[in-house]
C-alpha cells in the first residue's frame, strides 16, 4: 500500500479525531445509554431508577409476543437475505453481459435503492389493498384475473408480502456489489477455462463463484445488518397487526418503547438483538473469510 | 466465440426461417380467436315464490327468453335462493339474467370501426415486416426488422390498453358524467359490434353494465411474437444458442425492468387521480380518467414544500458533516502508518451493526440531554454519524486507488500533508467524492425511523415522515400521499443515477481490492 511520510508520531490520530468525536459522541453514547437502561428500573414516565439486574431481560422474554416475535425476525431475515442474494446474484450476471441497452437496465435496478423504505413500503401497502388496490385492478384490466383476489387473506401473507417488499428493496444492494465483484474479474480467467473445455455451469462453479465471493461476503455480512434492523416496511404495512403476529423485533421494541412506555424490557430487547445479531454477522464472516487476508 | 461452418451456419438459418413463419401463421391464427369477451346483462327479472320447474318458473322464464331473443345468441343464467321459513317450509326465489355473450375477434373488431380494431392488423404488418426485412441483406434493413419485430410485441399490451380505453374510460367516463364529449359514433360502432346493431336507445344502458374480459388467447399473442422476433434474429446471426440465449436475456431484462418500475407507476397513476378514483372499489381504469396535476397545489398547500426544505438542509448539513469528518479519516487509513489502524476500522464496523432504530431510546435521551431534541441540527449530526462507515469506507477505496506519487512530490517539495491533500488527492478524487457524497446525501434523505422520533413539530419534519400526514388512523388520502411521495423520489433517484456508473467502480475499490 502507498504511504506518505509522516513527521510526528501523533499525527495520523489528530487526523481521525474528528470522525472519532462525532461517531463517539452520536454512536458510543446511546449505545452506552441503551446498555445502562437494560440494566436500570425505568418508570412509565421515563424517569431511570436504580439497578435492577436482569429484571428487564426477565421482563422482554416472557413479554406474549416475544416468541412468535423472534420466529418472525428469523424468518423475515433468512429469507429476504437469501432470496434476494439468489436472485440478486442472478440479476447481476444478467446485467453483465454484453447486450443494447444495459446502460439504461441497470439504471432501473438502481430506483429501489434509491428510494426511501417509507414510500416504498406506502407504494405496495396500496398496491395489495384488496377493495380497490392496483395489483387487482390491473390484473383485471389484463384479463388475467377473473375476479378480485384478496392479496391479504391472511397475516402469514401479509408477512409474506413483506418479506418480497423486503427482497424488492434489497435486490439492488447485491446486485451492485456482485456487479463490482464480476467486473473486477479478468477475462483471461474465462478464456482459460473455455480453452479447457469449460460450460456455463463449471465455469460458474469453478472461475465466477470463488472470484465473486469476497464481494458476496460482504454484501451478506451488510445485508443481515440492515435486514435484521429494518423498521418501516413491517410498520408501514401492518404495523405488526394483529397482536403483533406480523412484528419482527425492531417493530416490537419500537412499539413497546414508544407506545407502550415499556422503555426498560425495549431497551433489554435491543441488546438482546444487538447480541444475535453479532453472534450471526460474526459466525458468518469468520465462516466466508476463512484463510482470506481481506485489508 | 467460435467460427461456425458455412454448412452449420445456413441449417440454422434456415431453422430461424421455420421459426419465424410458423410464428406467422400463429400470431395470424390467433387474431380470428375472439381475442376478448364483452358479456351484457340485457334482461333480468327476479322471482319470488318460485320452485325450479312449477308453473310460475316456466312462464317467468318464457318472459324473460322472449324479452332477450332480439339479441340473438343469449345465455340465460338462473340464481336460486331457498330459504326455511319460521313456520318450517321453505320459500324459493329465483333470478333470471339473460346475458349477450359476444367473443370479439381482429376482423370483427376491424370491421367495427373502433379504433383499436386498427392494431391487430398493424401488428400483423409489423411482424410481417420484421421477417421480410431480417432476409434482406442490408445491415439497416435487418435493424429496421428488429425494431418492427419489437413494435409487433408491443402492439398486444397497446391493443388491450386502447381498446379498455375506448370502452371503459371514454365512454364510460361519459356515461358516468364525468366527462363530456361527442362519443355517439363510438356508441353506434359499439351497438353494431356487440350487440348486432339490436340495442337502439337501451344502448346507454347496456354499456354501463356491461362487462369486459380479455381471453388468454391475446397473451398468448406475446410469446409468439417473441418467437417471430427470435426466428428474426437467428436468421440474421445464424447462432442457434446464441438466439435463444438472447432472446432469453431480453426476456428477462425487461419483465425485471417491468416489475421494478411498477411500484413507481402506480404512484405516479394514484398521486394523479381524484380521491374518489383512488378508493373505488368497482374503479377499473388503468389510468386517471382526470389528470388531476392540481394534487401537487393542494400538497404544496398542505406544507409538503416546508417538509422538502427541511429534508434538503438535514442531508445537506449531514452531508457536509459527514464529509468534514470522514474525508481526513479516510486519509489517514488509506495513506498512513500507525498503530490502531486495525482497531478503528473495527470500531467503524461495529457502529455498522447498530442501526439508529435499535438506539433509538438511547439516541432521544442523549439528544435530550444535549438539548437537540426537536431539533433539525440533531438529526443532522446522528445522520452524518451513523454514515461515517459508508463515508470513510468508500472514500478509502477512492484514495487506495488512487497512486501516492504525486503527493509524495508535493511534500518533498515543503507542502504540508494537509496541503497534499487538499491541492494534489482531493481534485484526482473529484469522482469518489462526489460518489460518497450523493451516497450521504440520499441516505440522509429517505432516513425515516429517527426523525420519526425524534420530531414532534409539525414544522420540522423531513419529507420521509411528513408524507405520512396523509395518513391517518381511518382514512389514507392516497393521490396526496403519492404526490408528495413522487416530490421526494424523484430528484433523489435523478441522483443517485448520476452516481449510478461510480457506485460499482467504488464498491470495488473500497471493499474488495482493500
Amino acid at each position: 500500500m502507498d504511504t506518505i511520510l509522516v513527521r510526528r508520531k501523533w499525527e495520523p490520530y489528530l487526523w481521525l479525531l474528528p470522525s472519532l468525536i462525532l461517531m463517539t459522541v452520536f454512536v458510543v453514547f446511546p449505545i452506552l445509554i441503551v446498555f445502562k437502561l437494560s440494566f436500570s428500573e425505568i418508570s412509565r414516565a421515563g424517569t431511570v431508577g436504580g439497578f435492577v439486574g436482569l429484571n428487564n431481560f426477565k421482563a422482554a422474554v416472557q413479554d406474549k409476543a416475544f416468541g412468535t416475535v423472534m420466529k418472525n425476525t428469523a424468518v423475515w431475515v433468512v429469507s429476504v437475505v437469501g432470496i434476494s442474494t439468489l436472485l440478486g446474484f442472478i440479476i447481476a450476471m444478467a446485467l453483465n453481459s454484453e447486450f443494447r441497452g444495459r446502460k439504461i437496465a441497470r439504471s432501473i435496478v438502481v430506483f429501489p435503492w434509491a428510494t426511501s423504505l417509507v414510500i416504498q413500503a406506502s407504494a405496495w401497502n396500496y398496491i395489495i389493498k384488496y377493495e380497490y388496490g392496483n395489483l387487482n385492478n390491473v390484473l383485471l384490466n389484463l384479463g388475467i384475473l377473473k375476479n378480485a383476489v384478496n392479496w391479504r387473506a391472511s397475516y402469514q401473507i401479509e408477512f409474506a408480502w413483506e418479506c418480497g417488499v423486503g427482497i424488492f428493496v434489497t435486490i439492488p444492494f447485491v446486485t451492485f456489489c456482485v456487479l463490482a465483484g464480476l467486473q473486477s474479474i479478468d477475462a483471461a480467467y474465462y478464456e482459460a477455462a473455455t480453452v479447457d473445455g469449460a460450460g456455463f455451469w463449471k465455469k460458474l462453479r469453478h472461475v465466477t463463484l470463488p472470484l465473486v465471493r469476497p464481494s458476496l461476503t460482504v454484501s451478506t455480512v451488510l445485508n443481515i445488518i440492515y435486514v435484521f434492523n429494518s423498521f418501516p416496511i413491517v410498520y408501514t404495512i401492518t404495523k405488526g397487526a394483529p397482536a403483533n403476529k406480523t412484528d419482527t423485533m425492531v417493530t416490537l421494541l419500537y412499539m413497546r418503547a414508544f407506545y407502550d412506555q415499556q422503555k426498560g424490557p425495549a431497551t433489554a430487547m435491543s441488546v438482546i438483538g444487538f447480541v444475535i445479531l453479532c453472534i450471526v454477522a460474526g459466525v458468518y464472516m469468520i465462516m466466508s473469510m476463512r484463510g482470506e487476508e481481506d485489508l | 466465440m467460435k467460427k461456425q461452418s458455412p454448412d452449420n451456419s445456413a441449417r440454422s438459418r434456415r431453422a430461424g426461417l421455420i421459426l419465424s413463419l410458423s410464428a406467422l401463421a400463429l400470431i395470424l391464427l390467433l387474431l380470428f380467436l375472439p381475442l376478448m369477451r364483452a358479456s351484457t346483462t340485457v334482461y333480468s327479472k327476479k322471482s319470488a315464490n318460485t320452485f325450479v320447474g312449477d308453473e310460475k318458473y316456466l312462464a317467468v322464464r318464457a318472459e324473460v327468453e322472449a324479452a332477450a331473443a332480439a339479441y340473438g345468441d343469449v345465455t340465460i343464467t338462473e340464481d336460486v335462493t331457498l330459504r326455511e321459513k319460521s313456520d318450517g317450509t321453505q320459500s324459493s326465489m329465483v333470478a333470471f339474467s339473460a346475458a349477450v355473450a359476444r367473443g370479439l375477434n381482429a376482423p370483427r373488431l376491424l370491421k367495427s370501426g373502433l379504433p383499436s380494431g386498427l392494431l391487430p392488423p398493424a401488428l400483423l404488418l409489423c411482424a410481417a415486416l420484421c421477417l421480410l426485412l431480417s432476409l434482406a441483406r442490408p445491415r439497416w434493413a435487418q435493424s429496421l426488422g428488429v425494431g418492427f419485430g419489437i413494435l409487433s410485441l408491443l402492439c398486444v399490451p397497446a391493443f388491450a390498453m386502447l381498446t379498455t380505453r375506448v370502452f371503459a374510460r371514454t365512454i364510460g367516463a361519459v356515461l358516468s358524467g364525468a366527462r363530456q364529449a361527442d362519443i355517439s359514433a363510438y356508441l353506434s360502432a359499439a351497438d353494431r359490434l356487440l350487440y348486432d346493431g339490436q340495442a337502439g336507445e337501451n344502448i346507454r344502458s347496456l354499456l354501463g353494465g356491461m362487462q369486459f374480459r380479455y381471453t388468454p388467447w391475446l397473451w398468448a399473442l406475446l410469446p409468439a411474437c417473441f418467437a417471430l422476433l427470435c426466428g428474426a434474429l437467428l436468421i440474421m446471426n445464424a447462432r442457434l444458442g446464441s438466439a435463444l440465449g438472447r432472446g432469453a436475456l431480453y426476456a428477462f431484462i425487461i419483465a425485471l425492468c417491468v416489475i421494478i418500475l411498477y411500484p413507481y407507476y402506480v404512484m405516479f397513476i394514484t398521486g394523479l387521480r381524484t380521491p374518489a378514483e383512488t378508493n373505488d372499489m368497482y374503479f377499473l381504469h388503468m389510468l386517471p380518467v382526470r389528470w388531476m396535476w392540481s394534487n401537487f397545489r393542494d400538497i404544496i398547500d398542505r406544507g409538503v414544500l416546508r417538509y422538502l426544505g427541511n429534508s434538503l438542509l438535514l442531508s445537506l448539513g449531514a452531508t457536509g458533516v459527514s464529509l468534514a469528518c470522514g474525508i481526513p479519516a479516510a486519509y489517514a487509513m488509506a495513506r498512513m502508518r500507525f498503530r490502531g489502524k486495525k482497531a478503528f476500522l473495527g470500531f467503524v464496523i461495529m457502529s455498522q451493526m447498530f442501526a439508529p432504530v435499535v438506539l433509538l431510546v438511547g439516541i432521544s435521551q442523549l439528544m435530550n440531554f444535549l438539548r437537540l431534541n426537536d431539533t433539525v441540527v440533531g438529526l443532522m449530526l446522528i445522520n452524518a454519524a451513523f454514515n461515517q462507515a459508508f463515508a470513510i469506507w468508500l472514500l478509502r477505496g477512492t484514495f487506495v486507488s488512487i497512486s501516492s506519487e504525486m503527493e509524495q512530490a508535493a511534500c518533498i517539495d515543503g507542502c504540508t500533508t494537509f496541503g497534499a491533500l487538499v491541492r494534489v488527492l482531493l481534485p484526482m478524487a473529484a469522482p469518489g467524492i462526489v460518489t460518497t457524497l450523493i451516497f450521504v446525501f440520499i441516505n440522509a434523505w429517505n432516513e425515516y425511523t429517527i426523525s420519526t422520533v425524534l420530531i414532534s413539530t409539525a414544522s420540522k419534519k423531513p419529507i420521509t415522515v411528513g408524507i405520512t400526514q396523509f395518513s391517518s388512523f381511518n382514512m389514507i388520502e392516497w393521490h396526496y400521499l403519492f404526490a408528495s411521495a413522487l416530490l421526494a423520489t424523484i430528484p433523489v433517484v435523478i441522483l443517485f443515477l448520476c452516481i449510478e456508473k461510480h457506485l460499482v467502480a467504488g464498491l470495488t475499490s473500497g471493499g474488495v481490492k482493500g
